[in-house]
């Protein structure tokens, strides 16, 4: 990125001039006696059949500063974990992997549900959650920094930019989001420009200046999946197990911190990962699914807020929203023509025309259910519940483990 | 030649009679295990009933004991776990039963072993179970206090307090067994003194500043005005003394 521009609500940490890794990662030696960090990696099973997981070990064998690495595995079966655990054990730190379909993790869940503590569907903030238990329950770590296992583009200097900010103590920063861009030949991140970007503004517009809107607003990509926290955060914290898992997180931080402790930082130039189908037609697959999420998260916290969401309300956002979307599209084609990119105008469209129809979506399952929040407690809330749950969960994965 | 014969068969006679008086017994017993196991079985899917009833699991998880039973690295649900428990208990019952069947002098001598041991581990197993919530209370109670009173080292003292009442408890049940009671106690007394007096040393080679302070203070502290009238008392009577003298 070529600017140096600050918003007025949390800090924006350009990548500007030669920033240099090895300098980076050399005060990150030094930080993490102070901090150590936890990596987390929530990551299906059939992400280690592809590429992009090589890429990534490949990588993190050459990180020096992590204290632990922690892979939440999901629908694997034992031998798959194995196999799992014995790709992991490449890595120079000490690395647990979560089996998520064991027979041990299965018991805790049950454990869970038994005592009316609901850990969501299976799924990537499942998976997150679990983990950061984990990372509670060994009390090795101060900061958690996750991100997802499919990227291509992948390099060391993604994480260590990522958990500079928090692992810094110089830098009184909570929690931190990675930005970039996301090319190859023609624009992605659909969901961010073309629904996200446009519906927060929308709302902006009907419900006039809102301090979560405008937090919203001021992560460059608030759907990306790589962040650091400090593990308190994790223990404060609820975590949405649907698609609205990034929202959702932002959502909580805006609801426990203070929004001058909290970051975005340029982690790459580019970024390239598992694109998904739109799904236009099937408001339960793909795109379409996670847009639907998208909105009922931030329809449930603007709800929460005091904001009332009539049935009018809603009329006139759809309407706002296409309207912005439609301008927000001009601005992308011109972007891409001076950066010589393809652009579809017409995909663009019938695009904002899926995502206008799952505002609808969402808004018709908020207004049957606004109580229904998809939200996994969070940890102080779980221990409270069960005293021994942590020990339980420790036990479980270092037998895994064993 | 007959008493020959006689010698001969008389044994295999009395083999005969033995097992023809042997044959009922073992009979008995193999209906006692066969009606003990389908008993068993059913006693354990009745306490299970009443397990789920109760929310058993729920409570276990509450009060700790899932964690307990976790560390031995089980992973059923806790009902499941004392099911099989009482199962297996009433299975030992009826297998020793059934062997009481057989008239064994060799094996009603263990059978009334057996059964003088059962209430000693019972009394063992409950003072595990009700040692165990009570030190689990005492030492959240002790990291409360010790956290409101803003002490630093809070959670390491109770978990100190919670290994002291554990070390204590298992002495306790062990004993109850009677495993080596002299050798439990010896061991428990020279561990619990130890660490007592490791404490008693580090408390007072750590407090010494403290005590120092303390009775420092204290002397500073103590009343000077009622010494200066007796100061002024013994002047005056100087002054007295001396003008008598003049």
């Amino acid at each position: 990125m070529a600017d140096f521009y600050q918003n007025d609500l949390i800090i924006t940490l350009h990548r500007l001039g030669n920033p240099g890794l090895e300098r980076i990662e050399s005060e990150l030696m030094e930080f993490t006696r102070q901090r150590p960090v936890a990596l987390v990696l929530p990551a299906l099973v059939t992400e280690f059949e592809g590429e992009a997981i090589k890429g990534i070990v490949a990588e993190l064998k050459k990180v020096r500063y992590l204290r632990e690495i922690i892979l939440s595995l999901g629908r694997a079966n034992d031998k798959e974990f194995q196999y799992v655990r014995e790709f992991m054990s490449q890595l120079p730190c000490e690395v647990k992997v979560i089996h998520n379909e064991g027979k041990r993790i299965k018991e805790i869940y049950a454990t869970l549900e038994r005592n009316n503590v609901w850990p969501g569907e299976d799924g990537k903030g499942r998976s997150a959650w679990i983990s950061y238990g984990y990372v509670i329950a060994n009390a090795q770590s101060d900061v958690i920094a996750l991100h997802d296992c499919d990227i291509v583009t992948y390099n060391r200097g993604m994480l260590a930019r990522l958990c500079y900010p928090v692992a810094n103590p110089n830098i009184d920063v909570v929690f931190c989001k990675g930005f970039y861009s996301r090319i190859t030949d023609k624009m992605h991140g659909r969901v961010t420009r073309l629904l996200i970007t446009p519906l927060i503004r929308a709302l902006q517009k009907i419900v006039g200046p809102n301090p979560f809107l405008m937090f919203l607003d001021s992560f460059r990509y608030p759907l990306a999946g790589e962040f650091a926290m400090i593990t308190d955060m994790a223990r404060t914290n609820r975590i949405p197990w649907d698609w609205g898992l990034e929202v959702g997180v932002l959502s909580e931080v805006f609801r426990n911190y203070s929004t001058r402790r909290v970051c975005q930082v340029d982690i790459a130039d580019n970024y390239e990962h598992k694109h998904q189908l739109l799904s236009a037609d099937d408001a339960q697959k793909g795109l379409m699914r996670m847009s639907v999420d998208i909105c009922k998260s931030i329809f449930r916290f603007l709800a929460a807020e005091g904001i009332v969401l009539s049935d009018s309300f809603f009329k006139s956002l759809q309407v706002a929203y296409i309207r912005l979307a439609e301008d927000t599209m001009v601005k992308y084609e011109a972007d891409a023509a001076i950066n010589g990119l393809k652009f579809d105008r017409h995909a663009e469209a019938s695009a904002a025309e899926a995502f206008s129809n799952a505002i609808k979506i969402a808004a018709d399952s908020y207004s049957e259910n606004p109580m229904a929040a998809p939200l996994i407690p969070n940890w102080n809330r779980v221990t409270s519940a069960i005293p021994g749950i942590l020990d339980m969960l420790k036990k479980a994965v270092d037998e895994d483990n064993r | 030649m007959e008493n020959f014969m006689e010698l001969l068969l008389q044994p295999l006679r009395d083999f005969g009679i033995t097992i023809l008086q042997f044959v009922p017994n073992l009979l008995a017993m193999l209906i006692i295990f066969i009606a003990g196991f389908l008993f068993s079985r059913l006693i354990k899917l009745f306490f299970l009933r009443i397990f789920r009833i109760i929310n058993f699991d729920s409570w276990c998880d509450k009060a700790g004991l899932t964690a307990i039973i976790r560390k031995g690295d089980i992973w059923s649900k806790p009902s499941d776990v004392f099911g099989s428990i009482i199962y297996g208990f009433l299975i030992i019952l009826f297998l020793v039963i059934g062997l009481s069947a057989l008239r064994l002098p060799t094996i009603d001598n263990l059978i009334t072993q057996f059964f003088l041991y059962i209430p000693r581990a019972f009394s063992a197993l409950v003072i595990l179970i009700a040692g165990y919530v009570f030190a689990g209370f005492i030492s959240r109670a002790v990291l409360i206090t010790a956290v409101n009173s803003g002490y630093h080292y809070a959670k390491i003292l109770a978990e100190a307090v919670r290994l002291l009442l554990i070390v204590l408890i298992l002495a306790m049940s062990l004993e109850q067994l009677q495993i080596a009671p002299g050798i439990v106690i010896a061991a428990f007394s020279i561990v619990f003194g130890g660490i007592i007096l490791a404490l008693a040393i580090a408390f007072g080679i750590g407090g010494i500043d403290a005590a120092r302070r303390i009775i420092n203070s204290g002397e500073s502290e103590r009343p000077e005005q009622p010494k200066q009238p007796k100061q002024n008392d013994e002047k005056k009577n100087d002054k007295e003394r001396e003008a008598e003298y003049l």
